[in-house]
């Protein structure tokens, strides 16, 4: 009982990184029908962001008291904003030309940006894997019988709260109307007077805060990063999106939790080999049942 | 690029949806011809009387810090050699190519480079590769072409060894081309168990990342490790391009292991695995691997202190007749040697000689790559930084030393080493 609980854990924590790159998938894939491949990517340069500067601010340690804080949020808001913006150009620059273009060449264009990607920050940081330091003290709570470190805490508060903020933007906000707008009918969108590039290039800046908040989260989780994390996450984010019903925002936070959670106990219980066999073969049968997937069909609204 | 076009053309008479896939393809596949391309670099225009030794190590990616400093080794015996003068004055020159793909060693890559070494008529011999799942994939390339290949590094049993061997030599199986100054992992499997049982770790869990090299390492360690007495937990094995393993950790650590033993590389989990048996509570408890590990401070920081590994040479800094090669190595690069220098240097050695021998044979002229893998296979007591090599009719090196070094302050420690037999 006790480990299954502490394997919950895991799962949960490992969830909500997945989770956190899976919104920004399911959000771009809602709002111009485009699989971009380059997200993971935008998720790695979050860590790398947040690296440069802890880096920068000379912190190498675990930290304490108001610098801790200082640091932390520097880093964590730094990492974000710049991975928006990255998130916004990369539309600017490659997407926003082919969004009439036949469905493959967008498609295409983001397998560039993620090599791009990819070799921008092996110039940058070196092609070997990089220590992210250690500056969160990492005390354990007992919440009954289980222990939760205070990382797997801040992993999983930060993953919850920028969901939810999302969430909530998305349903009461105005652009977030004008999101669910253009997701449903574009041209009727523009007809309604609608600033359609606009809206989507929030979009992608929304996506790529998100990325950026999972990079830093995955630093300070793992003390570690490398510019090629960014295809693996990316690619079970990507297939947390399609469990969870890709276009559906609750959906990309329930498949993130259950593919970290079976992720997790799979590797508990079959072995770490077996993992990611378990993850695919659970899509497939999931995908088997509900073609649209866990959520896909509960809601008719897109975002 | 030719596979590209290809390939779109193929999909013209396909459905609309294998369309995305065959793009998909087309778009990985040019990718990996550019990075053979752009790591090609070094290739020299051949001149009249020059020789070429072909290099295959991992130049880039995960790999990189010990592929660079193993190069290292071996242009230092290259370049000293010119510097000395071959017999019938010919030069030795390099084709060094890089089998490393997006970052981590491909065995793919490595057929790739050798077929490349193998169109060049004036190479006639090669070194490397670095890692034994790419030497697998190389071996019955260069067996059936008779070009003469040693490792400084490869150190699967079944590179040289029983059944494997003789179907990896299947293209002609009367002739052995694959040679390596290390010694084997069941060698350094053993040595690994016998040094932790000494230091009383008597519960020992095993993680390896199945790879060719890490499955055969676990697999040794654990055979010898419970033959001799020790109690084995567990065996696990890692998926490709995991970066949670705090799940297995967890489930590891309820099982109060004295040791956790990793068959496998820093690149493939060894990093992430030290640096997070500190969040599963498993920090004050031993981890040991193989000569894979060495770099695992570059990755794990700190935390890689109280890491132990075996290496399949001797200490260089110990050895007299490695002092020479040290302040050579230092002096051209400027850096201290990495931990399969001295091996590098003296695979080069190995190949150097021989070729020089085949040059003599041959009458001053240039010789055939089947004369100088005669004379690769007759290696005797070629004097070497890692002592005299000789090579059995395996192709592996008479009388083995391995070492045992742990990591303090982020620095490596030598402990202690043996002979075997």
């Amino acid at each position: 009982m006790h480990e299954f609980l502490a394997q919950l854990v895991n799962g949960i924590s490992l969830g909500g990184i997945y989770a956190l790159i899976a919104i920004g998938y399911t959000m771009v894939y809602g709002i111009v029908e485009l699989i971009n491949f380059a997200h993971g990517d935008v998720y790695t340069l979050g860590s790398f962001f947040s690296l440069a500067i802890l880096t920068a601010l000379g912190a190498t340690g675990e930290l304490h008291g108001s610098v801790l804080v200082i640091d932390v949020a520097l880093s964590l808001v730094g990492a974000a904003v710049c991975c928006g913006l990255i998130g916004v150009l990369i539309e600017r620059l490659a997407y926003r030309r082919l969004r009439n273009a036949p469905r493959l060449a967008p498609l295409i264009t983001a397998i560039g940006v993620s090599f791009i990607l990819e070799n921008v920050m092996q110039a940058w940081k070196g092609s070997a894997p990089l220590p992210f330091p250690d500056v969160l003290p990492n005390p354990t709570f007992a919440l009954g019988p289980v222990s939760v470190s205070m990382q797997q805490l801040v992993v999983v508060a930060l993953a919850l709260v920028a969901m939810i903020s999302l969430q909530i933007f998305v349903s009461r906000s105005k652009t977030g109307k004008a999101m669910r707008a253009v997701a449903q009918d574009r041209q009727a969108a523009l007809l309604m007077g609608i600033d359609v590039n606009r809206t989507i290039a929030i979009t992608f800046l929304i996506a790529g805060v998100l990325a950026g908040i999972g990079g830093f989260v995955s630093g300070v989780y793992y003390q570690s990063t490398w510019f090629l994390n960014g295809f693996g996450a990316g690619l079970k984010a990507f297939t947390a999106a399609v469990l969870g019903g890709i276009g559906n925002l609750p959906g990309a936070m329930l498949g993130g939790f259950s593919i970290g959670i079976i992720e997790s106990f799979a590797t508990w219980k079959l072995g770490g080999q077996w993992s990611n066999v378990t993850v695919f073969a659970i899509l497939v049968i999931v995908l088997i049942v509900r073609p649209s997937g866990l959520l896909g069909r509960r809601t008719q609204e897109k975002v | 690029m030719a596979c590209g076009a290809g390939q779109s053309r193929m999909a013209m008479h396909l459905s609309r949806s294998f369309r995305a896939l065959a793009a998909l393809l087309c778009a990985a596949s040019v990718a990996a011809c550019s990075h053979s391309t752009s790591s090609s670099g070094a290739g020299a225009s051949p001149a009249p009387a020059a020789i070429k030794i072909g290099i295959d190590l991992p130049l880039s990616g995960a790999d990189a810090s010990v592929g660079r400093s193993t190069l290292n080794g071996m242009l230092l015996a290259i370049s000293q050699a010119n510097a000395k003068g071959l017999p019938g004055k010919f030069k030795l020159e390099t084709m060094q190519l890089d089998d490393a793909v997006q970052g981590v060693h491909s065995p793919e890559q490595g057929v790739s480079n050798v077929k490349t070494m193998i169109a060049d008529p004036s190479v006639l011999a090669m070194l490397g590769p670095y890692n034994s799942n790419v030497a697998s994939a190389e071996i019955p390339v260069t067996n059936g072409a008779g070009l003469a290949q040693i490792s400084p590094s490869a150190v699967s049993d079944g590179l040289t060894l029983g059944a494997d061997a003789a179907t990896l030599r299947r293209n002609n199986p009367a002739q052995n081309a694959f040679f390596r100054v290390c010694t084997t992992d069941s060698r350094q499997g053993s040595a690994a168990a016998a040094f932790a049982l000494k230091f009383g770790w008597k519960k020992a869990y095993i993680i390896d990342d199945d790879e060719t090299y890490g499955l055969d390492l676990a697999n040794v360690f654990e055979h010898d490790f419970a033959a001799k007495g020790g109690t084995i937990l567990g065996h696990d094995h890692i998926a490709k391009n995991t970066q949670d393993f705090k799940s297995l950790l967890t489930k590891i650590a309820a099982t109060k292991p004295d040791l956790i033993f990793f068959g496998g590389t820093t690149s493939t989990g060894a990093g992430l695995i030290r640096q997070q048996m500190f969040d599963t509570g498993l920090g004050k408890v031993a981890f040991m691997g193989g000569d894979g590990i060495p770099d695992i401070a570059t990755v794990a920081g700190p935390r890689a202190d109280g890491t132990y590994y075996t290496l399949a040479a001797p200490n260089a800094q110990k050895l007299p007749s490695a002092q020479a090669f040290i302040k050579a190595y230092e002096a051209a690069y400027h850096k201290p040697i990495g931990p399969y220098s001295a091996n590098a240097y003296a695979a080069a050695q190995v190949a150097i000689v021989a070729i020089e021998h085949a040059i003599v044979a041959a009458g001053n002229a240039m010789p055939t790559r089947a004369q100088v893998l005669a004379q690769v296979a007759k290696t005797t007591d070629v004097r070497t930084p890692i002592g005299p090599i000789s090579f059995d009719a395996n192709g592996d090196v008479k009388q083995p030393v391995l070492s045992l070094y742990t990591i303090k302050n982020g620095k490596p420690v030598f402990l202690d080493q043996i002979n075997l037999k």
